[in-house]
């Protein structure tokens, strides 16, 4: 583990030599302070990695980060987490942590920080990052304990975030003259007509391998074809209409795929869009700077975006990291103030620029970032759609997210019966719940 | 009295320090596992604040039906890894058993699989393996046959891993089988070879029987090692499809570290660590028994004279 721990101290003391004089106000009081981070290695956080000497320069608060693989991130910071006192200022974490940490009472909630009148930036505006992933990734306590509500509060700000988006091949789709597809519908008579037109190409390139792969891929179409993992009393409705529907998509798209399709993760889906073998592919806004970069892409030029279709409502996913204070850190103030910053306007537009993924409207509209990356703003309206609540984020989900992705995979490369299979799942699903307590209150 | 008590005490303190090195270094852990397996813990949890649970997890785990496809996959793959690998590693060591010009270079070939790093081996396989663009699919497409879904169809998976189990691991069966049988009495080779014994013969009731204590050993050592194999079926399948690759080890890092449930995963592995101690002390007692039956059979024969 020590080995992939890449330690990379951004000690610009020169620079805050230069600035000193002009420093004044909020940061004074932690000049020359180091924090320490843990930031996953993923291509927003290499983006922050170039911003960051930035706010050190602003500040004179140095920043070391401890960049690890998001899997043993996670498990390092459950480690960290339950120590008196830990290592670090700042941690990022994915998503589905924040069950974990928020639940083992591990992260510092931020009211008190955004009352802070020494603290908290009036110009901070937070109306301006995108309600969804704050609902998903920052807030806990409310709806069903882990969605915005009445009584939640806010843990963490999403920070390297995303969301679901359909790219195209722009030629392909006009030398056969296609229409982009808006609903789900459009979306599998083309995925699967695309194989006859153009031999040897796959329709859709869809991450499909068992567990936690396929899991992802299922839910992608579950939202937007209304469904849900629970109903607002926790029992299991994933094999109702609308999930078999899911899973029927699903296995339609990797029929229609390309070679291999069935143990795609998103590493391969993604390579089978950029190595030219399929038409489309849906999945995560990371993936969007690659398409254009020609040491990894044989379709440079070629993509078009478009929004995740629509089934019987509109509902792209909301995933990936965002930052939050440890209870057991040791400078949560300076934290705070690198938090603030780092997802403020400037920075998200920064990040931005230098290839990552921006969290605020302003950044997905702004006209520099549109220069650099022309489908920002087909993301920025994706995003008004981003649905929190697309997956549980809860304790159990971890085991139940693997169940479904290992029958999902067995609908898949078995032909099990999608409606024995998924009434299976339900029922695994249910005991599970029951033996972490959901039916308590039942 | 004083004087021999103490004289009688004196072994004890010298075994001493090597027992405290064991029982800190062999039986803490173990009793640690143990322990957590009658906890409800997760790893968010001070193992102090999780609670106690009893023999729940090992009762859960006996009605989970993936823990027993798991159990049943493990034990498909372990049984016929070994059994094949025995076979063709004696096999190899049997035909290997001879003067040759460059035999020391070709035996360190052999042994080559086994020295790459088991990571390794499972990204080298799985390009192999690989729909389109993999050694084995393009050279059935050039044979003019119809590809295999190596990794993807879930009967083929197994078949997969196996194949590169067999071809990691046989040089370990060979190498131990091999030093075996230069290691045997050249005075029973000559004595059979005067009786006119046929090579098969010498095989089968010469060379076999006599290697038969390092085979049980070797072979037991495989077994050990087959239930418990994890990075090579980690980077092939990840455990896929469905829960066809799912090997005991990769079911009990999942639970650990992707379900979160430190007891339960505590709990298989005493369960692994239960079903190999049967088989090792199995393993045990028939070559006891087989050791003892020789002897009375030697007995016997020194008796007739």
């Amino acid at each position: 583990m020590i080995s992939t721990v890449k330690k990379i101290a951004l000690v610009a003391t020169f620079m805050a030599g230069v600035a000193g004089a002009a420093l004044g106000g909020p940061y004074d009081a932690y000049k020359g302070k180091t924090l320490v981070v843990n930031f996953p290695a993923h291509p927003h956080y290499n983006a922050v990695m170039k911003v960051l000497p930035e706010f050190t320069k602003e500040t004179g608060i140095k920043v070391e980060v401890d960049q690890l693989e998001y899997l043993k991130m996670r498990e390092k910071q459950t480690l960290e987490l339950t120590k008196a006192k830990g290592d670090y200022d700042v941690i990022a974490y994915v998503v589905f942590s924040k069950a974990d940490y928020v639940f083992a009472d591990q992260l510092e909630n931020l009211a008190r920080f955004f009352m802070n009148p020494l603290l908290a930036d009036p110009a901070y505006d937070p109306a301006d990052i995108i309600p969804g992933y704050m609902q998903n990734i920052g807030e806990a306590g409310g709806k069903k304990g882990y969605l915005p509500g009445p009584t939640a509060s806010l843990f963490g700000i999403p920070f390297g975030a995303e969301t679901s988006i359909l790219g195209y091949r722009k030629d392909i789709f006009e030398k056969h003259n296609l229409k982009v597809p808006e609903t789900y519908d459009e979306l599998l008579d083309i995925t699967c007509k695309i194989p006859k037109l153009e031999p040897g190409m796959g329709g859709l390139a869809s991450r499909a391998a068992s567990g936690q792969h396929a899991s992802h891929a299922y839910l992608l179409h579950l939202a937007p074809l209304g469904g849900k993992v629970f109903d607002d009393q926790w029992n299991p409705v994933i094999n109702n209409e609308a999930g078999l529907k899911a899973a029927q998509t699903l296995k339609t798209i990797v029929d229609c795929g390309p070679e291999g399709a069935k143990t795609f993760g998103f590493a391969e889906a993604g390579a089978a869009f950029l190595q030219g073998k399929t038409a489309m592919f849906l999945d995560s806004t990371v993936f969007a700077g690659q398409v254009d970069d020609p040491s990894k892409s044989k379709v440079v030029g070629k993509v078009g975006w478009a929004m995740h279709p629509m089934g019987v409502r509109r509902a792209s996913q909301t995933g990936g990291f965002g930052i939050a204070i440890p209870k057991n850190a040791k400078n949560k103030e300076a934290a705070f103030l690198l938090m603030q910053w780092l997802t403020s306007k400037k920075a998200d537009k920064l990040i931005a620029l230098q290839g990552g993924n921006p969290i605020r409207f302003s950044t997905h509209g702004d006209a520099d970032v549109n220069a650099k990356f022309p489908y920002m703003k087909t993301f920025g309206e994706a995003l008004k759609y981003a649905d929190p609540d697309w997956r549980p984020i809860i304790p159990p989900w971890g085991k139940i997210n693997n169940d479904l992705g290992t029958t999902m995979s067995k609908v898949i490369t078995e032909n099990a019966d999608i409606k024995a299979s998924f009434d299976g799942l339900a029922q695994r699903t249910q005991a599970t719940m029951k033996e972490a307590g959901y039916d308590t209150w039942k | 009295m004083q004087a021999a008590n103490s004289h009688r005490l004196t072994p004890y303190l010298f075994l001493a320090p090597a027992g405290l090195v064991l029982a800190v270094a062999l039986l803490y852990p173990i009793g640690y596992m143990v322990y957590a397996s009658f906890l409800d813990w997760n790893p968010s949890q001070k193992i102090n604040e999780a609670a106690f649970v009893g023999l729940r997890n090992y009762a859960n785990l006996l009605v989970d039906p993936a823990f027993r496809e798991s159990l049943w996959v493990t034990i498909k793959f372990a049984s016929v890894v070994v059994s094949l690998e025995m076979l063709l590693g004696v096999g190899l060591a049997l035909l290997l058993d001879r003067k040759l010009r460059g035999m020391t270079l070709l035996r360190t070939l052999f042994i080559l699989p086994m020295m790459i790093a088991p990571i390794v081996v499972g990204l080298m396989w799985r390009y192999m393996y690989h729909p389109t663009v993999g050694t084995f699919n393009r050279a059935l497409k050039g044979l003019g046959l119809p590809p295999v879904e190596w990794l993807s169809d879930s009967n083929w998976a197994l078949v997969s891993i196996i194949i590169a189990d067999i071809w990691q691991w046989t040089p370990f069966i060979f190498i131990l089988a091999l030093a075996a049988l230069q290691s045997l009495p050249k005075s029973a080779m000559e004595a059979a070879r005067i009786d006119g014994a046929t090579g098969w013969q010498q095989i089968l009731h010469i060379k076999l029987p006599l290697m038969m204590p390092v085979l049980i050993v070797t072979c037991l050592l495989r077994l050990i090692d087959a239930f418990k194999v994890l990075e090579v079926v980690l980077v092939l399948t990840n455990g896929g499809p469905g829960l066809s690759t799912e090997i005991l080890s990769l079911r009990i890092a999942r639970t650990a570290s992707e379900f979160r449930e430190l007891g339960k995963a505590a709990a298989m592995s005493n369960y692994l660590l239960l079903f190999l101690m049967v088989l090792t002390l199995a393993m045990f007692f028939y070559s006891k028994a087989t050791e003892r039956r020789a002897a009375r059979l030697r007995a016997e024969a020194e008796g007739a004279h």
